[in-house]
């Protein structure tokens, strides 16, 4: 196993090298000039062409042949992807374009930002979407399980801005028990030292930022949750129906095992291997795909924060919140690998 | 013992007596009262809070609140008051401006303000070897409005005359010297804080230190920025302790914030919200006066607009208070003039163009059109900025109407602003194509190298009020009243020599009447030129809770947050 990890782990260094390529080079096949992005529509042209000289945008892309043609070897990789990349190696994702400050700055506070949303919204669909995939597959073709699908099916298809608007509106503006948006009400001061406000308030013994973080967690979390909700339930219920079908269900239940322990203790943790695989391709997808509910919810993540920067032509937050992403939606996805050992004893890594 | 007649006679002249003190009290309302955080909900986060080197309004919007210029805007209006000067006077030729400083005024971090913060501060943006002139950030607005750095630069020395008095020496008349100095990217911040901070001043970890109402106190980006009232601000304690700008990016959502209570005040609202808050009794409505202009302009390298009859014909093709009303409503007014009616130099006089389809029709015929416009011909070869040929000379291409990808403040609804255009245009047989010509970077893009080869939407703000920051920047330019105007590629190559002549004398002549008089002559001539087609002004409106009161939206510069007072 450890050596399983050991592979995986180095395999991530030319997956990330490809994922720095690709973002590059599609930025870049984007018509639009980032100074002229960074300076306005009545930027003069001598400041244009020295923004994209600071900034080195006028430099080739990937190889400088000029330089190679005048026998400048070590000039051949002065490019702007060399470039980016050797910042990189030492720790250094560059300076935003439109921001002008350290991405990196930016990243420690936002990442944690769409963490926190992100896990809370796959709590949401994890604790609400087995039990419902679980209760379907049990109950099936009664009621329960038409109206369940029903729901689920309901939740796929429902627009996350449009679901977003209806619970502000309902929870904020009628009701008013919760607040409409953002982590924290301006109001509560917090020590802030990781950025993840749920372990800062605990750190730090801060029990109404406590409070008042997890009541801004609740309506963009069920927003966001919604659909992994729906899908969850939905790949729940099938594999379950699967499962309950293979012979080793038919014989527990002949041993005249009790339908609860044939459900939980046989059927489930077989059940349980596609959802798993669904869980973590719904967790990579959500850290990087919740720009409509930080719009909505003004959460401050990274999903919009990339959408404006590409949108900008901010090429450096694009790189560096990309290839963050890119990161950890391998990582996931090798937890989701390791945890398949523990699921199913017959797969062994080696 | 009173008799009871006695009492009650006694209560009566008191009561009059107390009535009438009342009323002849210094002020008949209650004072407003004190205390509370202000809330407002924007669409976006301030780039930096360094205001000499951003041009976003967000970032002003936060830092006019901590800094102050020499000279201010009066509120409600473009005029330029004396802030951090009391005073600012001009020898006979306007070549020097004397100005006094306040006294006794100090920055948030204890500094004094004095002469040598204002000479730092303007060195500082000018010379760029000066220290604290770092590479990364472009002092944009220094260069625009002073002519340039180091040697460029129209004031080529700062003279501290005592402690509380400076002089600026110009190396020509700049008549709208006070009105640049009042711009909010002119504010003076506290040397020490730039030192201390270095290039980081201006960001989330250092802010922005100055001598304004507010201090800065947090920045958590994309989420909020705090200022807190500052007790020892010269012109008195603001009202309420502090402001808070609230990052809500959906326009919906900033709707709904201000009315579950969680924000008072919010701008860049929905027109569907606007009149949602009009009939709403716990909000009311606010607008900003208008400083701004939405036109629609011509690529001038098309042989067909090079007639002044095509032009005409499109001019009349539209029906401009048909659009103000539709998609501006109440906030809106046509455009007649370029400089908006509250900039002085707006020519009233000016007949504007009658919708009149019938007459397009004729003009189109009159030109050689009888069966309309469709396509048009490119009359010289377009290149992009690489150099390579993008149209050839003669090519015939259809007439098509860009559009712009994004909401600005002159264009609420750009695209659908360009299909009713483009509908009116089509009853005139003028038929264009409506074009995406991609994302705002890409427009700005193509913009700028003269590549939007038709008609083409587009609008300007103004910066400091005066018609010199409408006329000279678009159709000015020259440096001496005898250099050759040449098409400029951003203008849609558009290039008229008289204007840019008349656009320099008004520059450097410092008699306000005979600008006026030379600003409406600009007016005049663009107008019978056709040069562009001016649509209409937008008064922006800002939504607020009824709990707050004192709010004054500004047509330039930072809006006056110290009399705002909140309802408990």
């Amino acid at each position: 196993m450890f050596q399983y990890i050991v592979r995986r782990l180095i395999s991530l260094i030319p997956t990330l090298l490809g994922v720095t390529v690709v973002v590059f080079l599609f930025l870049r096949l984007i018509p639009g000039d980032p100074a002229v992005a960074m300076l306005g529509e009545h930027a003069s042209e001598e400041n244009v062409a020295r923004i994209r000289e600071q900034l080195g945008f006028n430099r080739p892309l990937f190889l400088d042949v000029e330089a190679l043609q005048r026998g400048d070897l070590a000039g051949l990789f002065d490019s702007q992807y060399f470039r980016f990349l050797g910042r990189l190696l030492q720790g250094d994702l560059g300076s935003s374009v439109h921001y002008r400050r350290p991405v990196a700055d930016d990243l420690k506070q936002r990442f944690p930002a769409t963490v926190e949303l992100t896990v809370f919204a796959m709590l949401v669909a994890i604790v609400v979407g087995v039990p419902v995939g679980i209760i379907s597959a049990a109950k099936r073709n009664s009621l329960l399980d038409s109206v369940s699908m029903i729901g689920a099916l309901a939740g796929v298809s429902m627009p996350i801005f449009w679901l977003g608007l209806m619970e502000i509106m309902l929870f904020a503006v009628f009701l008013k028990i919760l607040p409409f948006g953002g982590r924290l009400d301006s109001s509560i001061y917090l020590e802030v030292r990781t950025n993840f406000y749920l372990i800062d308030s605990l750190i730090t013994g801060n029990m109404p930022a406590l409070g008042d973080s997890l009541k801004h967690l609740i309506l963009p979390s069920l927003a966001l949750g919604t659909i992994p909700m729906a899908i969850i339930a939905r790949m729940t219920r099938s594999s379950m129906l699967d499962v309950l079908q293979q012979d080793y269900i038919r014989t527990a239940r002949a041993k005249g095992l009790r339908e609860q322990a044939v459900l939980f203790k046989h059927a489930l943790r077989n059940a349980l291997l596609p959802v798993v695989t669904i869980v973590g391709l719904q967790t990579g997808i959500l850290l990087s795909g919740a720009i409509l509910t930080e719009t909505i919810f003004a959460w401050p993540g990274i999903g919009k924060w990339i959408y404006d920067a590409i949108a900008g032509r901010d090429y450096p937050i694009v790189q560096g919140g990309t290839l963050v992403i890119a990161f950890v939606f391998v990582m996931i996805n090798l937890l989701v690998d390791i945890s398949y050992a523990f699921l199913d004893p017959r797969i062994h890594y080696e | 013992m009173f008799s009871k007649r006695a009492f009650f006679s006694t209560v009566v002249v008191l009561t009059l007596v107390l009535t009438v003190l009342g009323a002849c009290g210094p002020a008949g309302t209650p004072p407003p009262p004190k205390g509370g955080t202000f809330i407002f909900g924007r669409g976006g986060d301030s780039v930096q809070l360094d205001p000499a080197i951003v041009t976003d309004g967000e970032s002003f919007r936060v830092t006019g609140q901590c800094l102050e210029p020499l000279y201010q805007y009066d509120k409600g209006s473009t005029r330029p008051i004396p802030a951090l000067a009391t005073e600012c006077t001009p020898n006979a030729n306007a070549t020097e401006w004397t100005c006094k400083l306040r006294q006794g005024v100090k920055f948030h971090d204890g500094t004094p303000f004095n002469a040598d913060a204002v000479i730092f501060n303007f060195e500082r943006w000018r010379f760029t070897t000066n220290p604290y002139h770092y590479p990364s950030q472009v002092f944009e607005y220094y260069e625009a409005m002073w002519g340039g750095f180091d040697d460029d630069s129209l004031i080529t020395k700062i003279e501290k005359l005592d402690d509380y008095t400076v002089k600026f020496v110009l190396k020509e008349p700049l008549a709208p010297f006070l009105a640049n100095l009042a711009m909010d990217m002119f504010a003076i911040s506290s040397p020490e804080a730039i030192k201390k901070c270095g290039e980081k001043y201006g960001m989330p970890e250092c802010g922005c230190v100055g001598t304004g109402p507010f201090k800065f106190k947090e920045w958590v980006t994309g989420d909020h920025i705090t200022v807190v009232a500052n007790d020892e601000y010269w012109g008195g304690r603001p009202n309420i302790d502090a402001i808070v700008w609230k990052v809500i990016p959906d326009d919906s959502a900033r709707f709904l914030a201000l009315k579950s209570g969680d924000i008072h005040a919010l701008e860049q609202a929905t027109r569907e919200d606007v009149l949602s808050a009009l009939s709403d009794p716990n909000l009311y409505v606010l607008a900003r006066p208008a400083l701004n202009t939405a036109y629609l302009a011509f690529n001038y390298k098309i042989v067909e607009f090079q007639d002044k009859r095509v032009r005409e014909a499109v001019a009349h093709a539209i029906n401009r208070q048909a659009i103000v009303e539709n998609f501006y409503g109440k906030y809106g007014e046509v455009a007649t003039n370029f400089l908006p009616p509250m900039v002085w130099g707006h020519n009233p006089d000016i007949q504007d163009w009658t919708y009149d389809p019938e007459l397009s029709k004729r003009l189109l015929a009159e030109a050689g059109f009888p069966n309309g416009l469709s396509e048009v011909t490119i009359a010289e070869d377009l290149k992009d900025k690489e150099g390579n040929v993008v149209y050839k000379a003669g090519e015939k291409i259809p007439l098509r109407l860009y559009y712009m990808p994004v909401t600005r403040f002159y264009y609420p609804s750009p695209k659908q602003i360009a299909e009713a255009m483009a509908a009116d245009l089509a009853k005139a047989n003028i038929n264009v194509t409506l074009e995406l010509a991609g994302d705002w970077p890409t427009y700005l893009g193509l913009r700028r190298t003269g590549l939007l080869v038709g008609l083409y939407m587009l609008g300007w703000g103004g910066d400091n009020g005066d018609p010199d920051n409408f006329h000279g920047y678009f159709f000015g330019g020259l440096s001496s009243p005898d250099e050759v105007k040449k098409p400029d590629p951003r203008e849609g190559w558009y290039a008229n020599q008289q204007v840019a002549t008349l656009c320099y004398q008004a520059l450097v002549n410092p008699n306000q009447a005979e600008r006026e008089r030379i600003y409406k002559q600009i007016e005049q001539i663009l107008h019978d030129d056709v040069a562009r087609i001016w649509v209409a002004h937008n008064n922006t409106p800002l939504i607020f809770s009824k709990k707050v009161s004192g709010y004054v939206p500004q047509p330039v510069g930072a809006d006056y947050y110290e009399w705002v007072a909140i309802q408990p």
